[in-house]
């Protein structure tokens, strides 16, 4: 049993998707992520524990792994793509209740900027750390992200920005959602976003990479 | 006698110290002013107050004409394609009002339409019977590239739908080359020419905003994991755009001759704020023998040194760009990590000219204060220009945000390196 979530863990960690994928090319013809979390549940493996001890550590890996510069983002790519394989099979589970997310990530690209690569790596290590993420898509105003927040109120928000000229959007973003429920946790970041710029418009948590807003969450949840 | 603009130009290319700092505002599509930085300059110079040319409407990049050169000290001038970058011919100019309520000039064929939101959206070539390919959001200042990438089916997936926008040069374009290089009225100025085709996976390019029906791999996302798990294919597509690329750069060189300085070669990005998209060993794989071909056959054949763009924390990638034979690499994203000016001079001052640099535009110019700015103007100057080397620009485009005295304090520190 144990060996089916090592190999899972791997097609993840590697970017195996499913059987037909060709990446990596040496795991040509090799069951991927797809049908080796199939084959899991079918064993009786419980879903939680096919997130936490296949899934989630081994996008744990990735994240490190990109945060230390040992890969790109081609190769994270490949491997959230990998995860959302392995993420099919699990939904129902969480639709079900049988399974329970960690919480709830609300994200999005704020008003003015339409860039998404950054915001979706961030939002596909996160829902790889076990959280339920809404995306609210590229060129988000304050209003949205209020709407999605009050709609899930223990919710954490991440905003994204890649432009000097967006970052003013993000400000006025963070004092809309503290006026309005103050007490909210509000995750920032994108290229020209800093430390220093994040204290300054109030926003709670800065990370240059996406697996410290991992991190982050991870230390709001234990 | 005053060494002129192209004297010093080519002593700081060839690592000689030049008189004066060579200057560039609005050579190229990467170096230049957002339309509203450019209004203001023409207000602070006393210059005739009229609409101006949006030359780059995909970044709403301003004209920086023969009064600004004047004015601004600028040693450098462009030459760009007859269409921009949504395939439309800039000509015939029309008066448009931007979102931001300016009054600009756009070209008559840049036809927009307005989205439920207020969004401008954009069409190839301007034709509104055709989906949208590009969208300026209504708080924004500039457009992006919308996603129309179509399922791929890899069976089916050809390296001649990514080569849709790489072909043969017509008469009708060298004619235009032939006339831009006849309008060059003076020649104290060096020439940087955008004569494209030469960009190997530029991100800005890939979604083809110019094409009514682009096939192939179109989406960013799509895109970079192409040069992952479709290496095969990207080499075909690079190796065959070369190709097209030497013959076109023949055809050109024919008629242009050694009239230009700099050709821009590409823009493709390597860099993220923290690290590459690449490693070293894939680049030389995927991207050096393309860039390497195309370098040399501009260097055996012509006197153009060859440009690169690429933003990001690119260090690792340095002695690889200077491999492949570029002369000269902007931004020099000096914030981005491991992009430290110092070293950057001392391990590859000697072999590559420094393009920009001259001032952080992600902080100190667009949220620090005039004197903040001055002081790393001056700094940044007195690293990079040391034994030539160094064009002075800010770090990528002037944007619609950086307040005018730190534009003006830049200016300024300018005339006292």
């Amino acid at each position: 049993m144990k060996e089916i979530l090592q190999k899972l863990s791997y097609c993840v960690e590697a970017g195996k998707i499913n059987k037909t994928s060709p990446y990596p090319p040496g795991m040509k013809d090799q069951d991927g992520a797809d049908e080796l979390t199939k084959k899991a549940l079918e064993n009786g493996i419980k879903p939680n524990e096919i997130l936490e001890n296949a899934l989630i550590p081994a996008m744990a890996i990735v994240g490190d792994k990109f945060s230390r510069n040992e890969i790109y983002v081609p190769q994270m790519l490949m491997s959230a793509k990998a995860m959302h394989g392995a993420m099919v099979h699990i939904k129902p589970y969480f639709l079900s209740g049988e399974t329970k997310r960690k919480g709830t990530f609300i994200i999005g690209t704020v008003s003015g900027d339409l860039h998404d690569i950054g915001k979706n790596l961030v939002s596909m290590m996160v829902e790889g750390g076990g959280w339920e993420v809404i995306d609210l898509g590229v060129d988000v105003g304050e209003d949205k992200f209020i709407q999605a927040l009050e709609k899930n109120p223990e919710a954490v928000i991440g905003l994204s920005a890649l432009l000097t000229t967006t970052m003013e959007n993000m400000r006025k973003t963070v004092f809309a959602i503290n006026q309005k429920h103050p007490g909210s946790k509000i995750l920032v970041g994108g290229a020209p976003v800093t430390q220093e710029y994040c204290e300054k418009i109030g926003a709670d948590f800065y990370s240059p990479d996406p697996q410290g807003a991992v991190n982050y969450l991870k230390n709001l949840t234990s | 006698m005053l060494t002129s603009s192209r004297q010093n130009f080519i002593k700081t290319i060839n690592h000689q110290q030049p008189d004066k700092i060579v200057v560039d505002f609005g050579s190229t599509a990467v170096t230049g002013i957002h339309v509203l930085v450019v209004e203001k300059l023409r207000e602070y110079y006393g210059l005739e107050k009229k609409p101006v040319k949006v030359i780059e409407p995909y970044q709403m990049l301003g004209e920086i004409d023969s009064e600004l050169i004047r004015e601004m000290d600028i040693d450098v001038i462009g030459l760009f394609s007859a269409k921009n970058m949504f395939g439309v011919p800039n000509g015939n100019w029309k008066l448009h009002k931007t979102l931001w309520g300016q009054e600009v000039l756009l070209p008559g064929n840049f036809n927009y339409t307005y989205n439920s939101n207020g969004d401008i959206l954009m069409y190839p070539e301007g034709d509104t019977s055709q989906p949208p390919s590009g969208m300026m959001p209504k708080t924004g200042y500039f457009f992006d590239a919308l996603n129309r990438q179509e399922p791929i089916d890899e069976s089916k997936l050809k390296v001649e739908d990514n080569l849709e926008e790489f072909s043969l040069i017509t008469g009708n374009d060298l004619d235009y080359w032939k006339n831009q290089i006849s309008l060059l009225r003076e020649n104290s100025k060096a020439v940087v020419a955008s004569l494209g085709g030469t960009a190997l996976g530029d991100i800005a390019l890939v979604p083809a905003i110019n094409l009514k029906n682009p096939k192939g791999i179109r989406g960013v996302e799509e895109w970079y994991i192409s040069t992952l798990i479709r290496e095969d294919f990207i080499k075909e597509l690079y190796d065959r755009q070369t190709d097209i690329a030497i013959e076109n750069l023949k055809l050109i060189y024919n008629v242009i001759g050694n009239k230009i300085d700099v050709v821009f070669i590409c823009g493709t990005d390597f860099g993220t704020q923290n690290s590459t998209f690449c490693s070293p060993e894939t680049f030389d794989r995927v991207w050096m023998p393309y860039y390497k071909k195309v370098n040399d056959w501009i260097h055996q054949n012509t006197n153009w040194k060859t440009f690169k763009h690429s933003c990001g924390a690119v260090e690792p990638l340095m002695t690889h760009f200077i491999e492949s034979g570029f002369d000269i690499i902007n931004p020099v994203q000096i914030n981005a990590s491991g992009m430290d000016p110092r070293l950057l001079k001392k391990k590859y001052g000697d072999k590559i000219t420094f393009w920009g640099g001259g001032v952080d535009t992600q902080s100190v110019f667009a949220f620090g204060n005039p004197a903040q700015v001055k002081e790393q103007v001056k700094s940044q100057c007195e690293i990079l220009n040391k034994n030539g080397g160094f064009v002075f620009n800010t770090v990528h485009n002037i944007q619609a945000n950086v307040p005018f005295e730190n534009i003006i304090s830049m200016l300024e520190a300018l005339k006292e390196v």
